[in-house]
């Protein structure tokens, strides 16, 4: 059903109306029933007590004396005749009997006229005896009809008061039943509606925007959830949720991280992340008492080549020496721009004689693979600088500067060397 | 079995097999019409079948030679059953009008008694008469045969005299002078048969609701079964009460009927009978008891 609540609230109204008028209906119809039915009750029992009146007259009285007079008889048949006419309503088994006591009227009438007919002056006592006892039995058969009038009348009261007390109680149940049904459909409806917009607008708030499906149909609520539902479609299109928000950020963020940590020409660790990752294995080292040697590497002649290919090709010969020392370095190692020329890579968990073997692989790998510029051949060389933690470092810079220093001695001692800052070579 | 005497009197009877009252309760009810009372009275006597239908006359005059019968309910009431017709050229105008004349009646019925009445209103009894005796289909021919010059015949044979013989009869306005009742008789009941008659009032009860409810359709059912003109139907049924009943006023009739035949010498026997032994209530008592009015 589709109907409107307020359609539905003057439908149970009209309802309840219905019922109390059909309750209040039935207890004056039943209580016009109740009169009915005492009033025939009543009737019969008039018409007992005129019969018997008639019984005692014919009993007490000797109807064939001369000076009988019929006088008293013709008045109390005569209030017996319009006793009957102003019967009320009866039901059809007591109308047959009114039918039967109104043709034993008529023959007690007639009979009663036969006998005073001239007193039956012909007739002999046996005869006259034998229709006094006709009469009498009349008025004994119109008794019985009365009498059981009367019976029928208080059966009838008995079954009309049991009826209407059942048919009030049956029709007092139904109205009980109906209105709390009414009431609790309604109150259903309602609450149901209000849970499921109340939801959709908890479900709003955490970003999902859903249509909302009504289990119980109703037009109020069908025009709130109309609205919600075109308001949540343009919300969804025009709203991003926190969660894709959150992701896009995540993303951007990620990207701007890399971006401020990367050489934008050789695509390897810029300075400023070579410091934050530097210093973060150097803490690492220094607590765990753990082995770290930093490599810093300076392309060896670098301006002659600027001088003499071109900046643009400097550039290409930077990225090939990260591409190379990319390959000869483990993944835990971290290699990173250092400034122009110079790079830094650092090894954790690594001691001296690892860091100088990672340098001659780099080394060699650069010798046996030169870089072309119109079809000659360049070759390059390193001069590498070696230092390794030890407990007279206090903090990264001094590690850093050793390696320096150790570079410098490379480059002192002819280049496209290694160097390691031992303990001699300080000053 | 009944004994059902073919009279539309007994229309409960055909009513209640034609709408099959009778297939709701607990007996199967078969018919064997008769004609009179008297004559399945008899049937009843002899065992022939378990129920019959009887006036209160026949009761009257069965109850004087003690027959062990009970009389269950009565059904039906009429008081212009029977009728008094007459030649016109016998110029008969009242009762004293019938002394000396060859009356046919059918002796221990509702016939005879009233006739007793009738002439007994003028002072006149059986002996101013000459009574010839009938069988209650045989009237009409003892008539026809200029044997009798009146007759007192009972429906439906006053009504097809009336068609037959039409102006050479005079039907006398008798009405109201003998309530006649048809009632259920059975022999004197054991606990069965009072429980198989309270099976037959059960089904009488409910064709008399639809008697009183449906009169056209109820008057077709008995026009159908007697073969009878709807004419006689109309003739009759005005005189007709329906009803169960087992009064007070059953046993005076039957009392006081059975007085009058002593007194006027119809039956050869003369001790008053105590009416109420053969009247049994048991069965009414289940299916009406506010139909039931006798002292205890």
């Amino acid at each position: 059903m589709n109907g409107s609540l307020s359609q539905r609230i003057y439908l149970f109204t009209l309802s309840c109306c219905l019922l109390f008028t059909i309750l209040l209906g039935s207890v004056i119809w039943s209580s016009q029933t109740v009169e009915l039915a005492f009033s025939r009750d009543s009737y019969a029992q008039q018409l007992d007590n005129q019969l018997n009146t008639l019984k005692q007259l014919v009993v007490s009285d000797n109807i064939y004396a001369n000076h009988y007079s019929v006088g008293n008889w013709l008045v109390l048949q005569r209030k017996l005749t319009s006793l009957l006419k102003s019967s009320p309503t009866l039901t059809p088994q007591q109308k047959t009997i009114q039918t039967s006591i109104k043709s034993q009227n008529d023959s007690l009438k007639h009979l009663f006229g036969q006998i005073t007919k001239n007193k039956l002056k012909n007739a002999s006592v046996a005869i006259k005896n034998h229709l006094k006892a006709r009469l009498m039995t009349q008025l004994e058969a119109l008794r019985s009809d009365s009498l059981q009038l009367s019976a029928i009348a208080h059966k009838d009261i008995h079954n009309t008061i049991k009826h209407e007390a059942l048919f009030i109680i049956s029709v007092s149940a139904a109205s009980i039943v109906a209105l709390l049904f009414g009431a609790f459909t309604f109150t259903n409806i309602v609450s149901k509606s209000l849970d499921e917009v109340k939801r959709a607008f908890k479900q709003n708030h955490s970003g999902h925007f859903q249509k909302i499906r009504l289990s119980h149909r109703s037009q109020e609520f069908d025009s709130i959830v109309k609205a919600f539902n075109t308001m949540n479609e343009k919300l969804s299109e025009t709203t991003v949720s926190l969660e894709v928000m959150k992701k896009v950020v995540e993303e951007r963020t990620h990207v701007l991280e890399h971006l401020s940590n990367t050489d934008p020409l050789t695509k390897v660790a810029n300075r400023r992340a070579l410091f934050e990752r530097a210093n973060m294995e150097y803490s690492r080292a220094v607590r765990s008492n753990n082995k770290l040697t930093l490599l810093l590497l300076d392309c060896d002649l670098f301006k002659n080549v600027n001088d003499e290919f071109g900046h643009l090709f400097g550039d290409e010969l930077l990225i090939h020496i990260c591409k190379i020392c990319g390959q000869e370095i483990r993944d835990i190692d971290f290699l990173a721009r250092y400034g122009g020329e110079e790079f830094i890579i650092v090894l954790p968990n690594c001691d001296i004689a690892g860091g100088v073997e990672t340098a001659n692989r780099i080394q060699q790998s650069l010798a046996q693979h030169c870089i072309a510029i119109e079809d000659k051949e360049v070759f390059v060389t390193l001069s590498i600088g070696v230092s390794t933690l030890t407990e007279r470092h206090k903090s990264l810079d001094q590690l850093i500067n050793d390696a320096d220093k150790a570079m410098y001695q490379a480059k002192d001692n002819g280049r496209n060397c290694i160097e390691v800052l031992t303990p001699s070579n300080l000053h | 079995m009944i004994a059902v005497s073919k009279t539309p009197l007994s229309t409960p009877f055909y009513v209640a097999k034609a709408i099959g009252a009778f297939d709701g309760t607990c007996v199967s009810v078969e018919f064997d019409q008769v004609v009179g009372g008297q004559r399945a009275f008899a049937k009843v006597i002899s065992g022939e079948v378990d129920f019959g239908t009887s006036s209160d006359s026949v009761i009257a005059f069965q109850s004087l030679a003690n027959k062990a019968f009970v009389s269950h309910a009565m059904f039906v009431q009429s008081d212009n059953d029977v009728k008094l017709i007459t030649r016109p050229s016998a110029k008969i105008n009242s009762s004293i009008d019938l002394k000396g004349k060859r009356i046919g009646v059918t002796k221990k019925t509702a016939s005879e008694y009233f006739l007793s009445t009738l002439l007994a209103l003028e002072g006149l009894t059986t002996e101013d008469v000459e009574l010839i005796h009938f069988k209650p289909d045989e009237l009409i021919n003892g008539f026809i045969n200029n044997e009798v010059d009146a007759f007192v015949p009972w429906e439906p044979f006053a009504f097809q005299s009336a068609q037959l013989l039409n102006d050479q009869i005079k039907i006398h306005n008798t009405k109201s002078l003998n309530i006649l009742s048809f009632n259920l008789i059975s022999q004197t009941a054991d606990t069965l048969l009072v429980d198989k008659a309270k099976c037959i009032i059960q089904g009488l009860n409910i064709a008399i609701d639809y008697i009183v409810s449906n009169p056209a359709e109820s008057k077709q059912i008995v026009i159908n079964e007697l073969e009878l003109s709807a004419e006689l139907i109309d003739w009759v049924w005005p005189d007709y009460i329906f009803k169960l009943a087992l009064n007070q006023s059953l046993i005076l009739s039957v009392k006081y009927q059975a007085i009058w035949a002593i007194e006027t010498q119809m039956s050869e026997f003369d001790e008053i009978p105590q009416v109420e032994q053969f009247i049994d209530s048991r069965a009414m008592l289940q299916v009406n008891p506010s139909a039931v009015n006798i002292p205890q």
